[in-house]
């Protein structure tokens, strides 16, 4: 086992980031509370932050890790104003299923 | 293991999550847990032999001695916790499970030798971001109810579509890690001297860096005047003027001085993305006014309160009593 695993090669890390982003989108497709839902979304974005510092690892070039940071900011950006929304969204309907707000929807 | 052995994977790492996610039943949890651990396991195992079998040659650079135990662990950890956070009925504690794979993330990050990163995710996502959540968590929280069992609110438990999510996220796994596969070895490995040329040469442009790292190779010594780091194939030199000395000196140096990742994150950020920068700043002001706005409470005003909100006199019944008031009071003058 050990044997298998002294080399770890950049497919590795693009393997476990593909999982975390998979499984991020079922949560997201899953789940039915929205703080739920958002937090998802954070999984899916620190997927994409995995799969950048090792290319930036794989290719010797700090860019990649520059990146993450503006994922952070993003990240950061959409958290503010997600749980602001959800805070506004709870006070009307005293509930975080987003299935109360299921009339929003096309047809 | 070809292609067909991995979306068997795939299959069964669908079947986990699935499992996983039923509501009730505490043991078909757990077994769909260890079926998911069981194929990640597998799966991270059988790499190195499907890469030999394809031809290609491991990717990344040597780096410490076998940090292949500690990646195993980290990504164990990080994709588990993913798991448990997708499909734990109480939303306290996915959070809590995001904040383990925001941990063992940045352990992967220490891995890949990018330490600002590992820290600055720690300190934002970890330490910011998620506290946010567990705020909001916490203040949009239902009274558990008395007469039920379990406290947790109904849309928690029952799960949208288990099967068809599963599904279609399991088919992007298998596309996602087919492609990994079989276009990863045709990529061009990274040119090591080429790397370290650019990290000597991205050097010349912290002047105060040089000018330490030559006062700590070389007591008393400066660079002289306008000499810059040049990198040869035998390893990088400056040229540097002792103090008292009337000629140069030619200064080598060792590669642990090259520049560190901090540094280079650095330089790299002000450097080559300025315009981004910015940008990432003005993103960051607007999603704090909105925050604001959004949060904001809004309170139903009546029309004297507006128009005293505005200065202006009001209109309703009280308007002498309130006056008489406004005068009365200490530095009420107007």
């Amino acid at each position: 086992m050990i044997e298998a695993l002294s080399h770890i090669s950049l497919t590795h890390y693009l393997i476990v980031s593909a999982a975390l982003f998979v499984i991020g989108l079922v949560g997201f497709l899953v789940r039915r509370n929205m703080i739920i839902m958002f937090l998802c979304t954070e999984l899916m974005f620190q997927a994409a932050a995995i799969a950048m510092v090792a290319f930036s690892r794989f290719s010797l070039d700090v860019s990649g890790q520059v990146f993450v940071i503006f994922i952070l900011t993003v990240a950061a950006a959409e958290a503010a104003l997600a749980l602001g929304l959800i805070v506004l969204l709870y006070r009307r309907r005293e509930t975080l299923n987003s299935e109360a707000w299921s009339e929003m929807r096309e047809s | 293991m070809d292609p067909k052995l991995l979306y068997f994977a795939c299959v069964l790492g669908a079947a986990a999550v699935y499992l996983a996610l039923r509501p009730g039943k505490r043991g078909v949890r757990i077994a769909g847990s260890l079926l998911g651990l069981g194929v990640i396991a597998w799966m991270l195992l059988a790499t190195p032999q499907l890469l030999s079998v394809m031809g290609g040659k491991p990717a990344l650079a040597e780096g410490a001695a076998r940090p292949g135990l500690m990646f195993a662990a980290f990504s164990l950890i990080a994709i588990a916790a993913a798991v448990r956070m997708i499909t734990h009925d109480r939303p306290v504690y996915s959070a809590l499970y995001f904040v383990l794979v925001v941990l063992s993330s940045a352990g992967l990050f220490l891995l890949l030798q990018a330490e600002f990163m590992a820290f600055a995710l720690v300190i934002v996502y970890a330490g910011a971001i998620l506290i946010t959540y567990m705020f909001v968590i916490m203040l949009a929280q239902q009274a558990p109810s008395t007469d039920h069992t379990v406290g947790e609110a109904e849309y928690d438990v029952n799960p949208r579509e288990p099967g068809i999510a599963c599904g279609v996220g399991f088919i992007l796994l298998a596309v996602l890690s087919n492609m990994a596969y079989g276009g990863v070895p045709q990529l061009k490995t990274a040119d090591v001297p080429a790397a370290q040329r650019q990290a000597w040469q991205a050097m010349n442009l912290m002047s105060r860096d040089v000018e330490e790292m030559v006062a700590d190779l070389m007591p008393g010594a400066k660079p002289a005047a306008g000499a810059t780091i040049e990198s040869a194939p035998g390893g990088a030199f400056i040229t540097v003027r002792r103090e008292g000395e009337a000629f140069d000196t030619r200064l080598p140096l060792p590669p642990e001085k090259l520049p560190s990742n901090v540094q280079q994150v650095g330089l790299d950020l002000v450097a080559k993305f300025p315009v981004s920068l910015e940008l990432a700043g003005v993103i960051l002001l607007m999603a704090m006014f909105g925050a604001v706005v959004l949060a904001r409470k809004q309170i139903e005003l009546g029309e004297d309160e507006i128009r005293e909100a505005a200065g202006m006199r009001k209109l309703g019944f009280h308007a002498e009593e309130s006056a008489e008031a406004r005068a009365s009071a200490p530095g009420g003058a107007r």
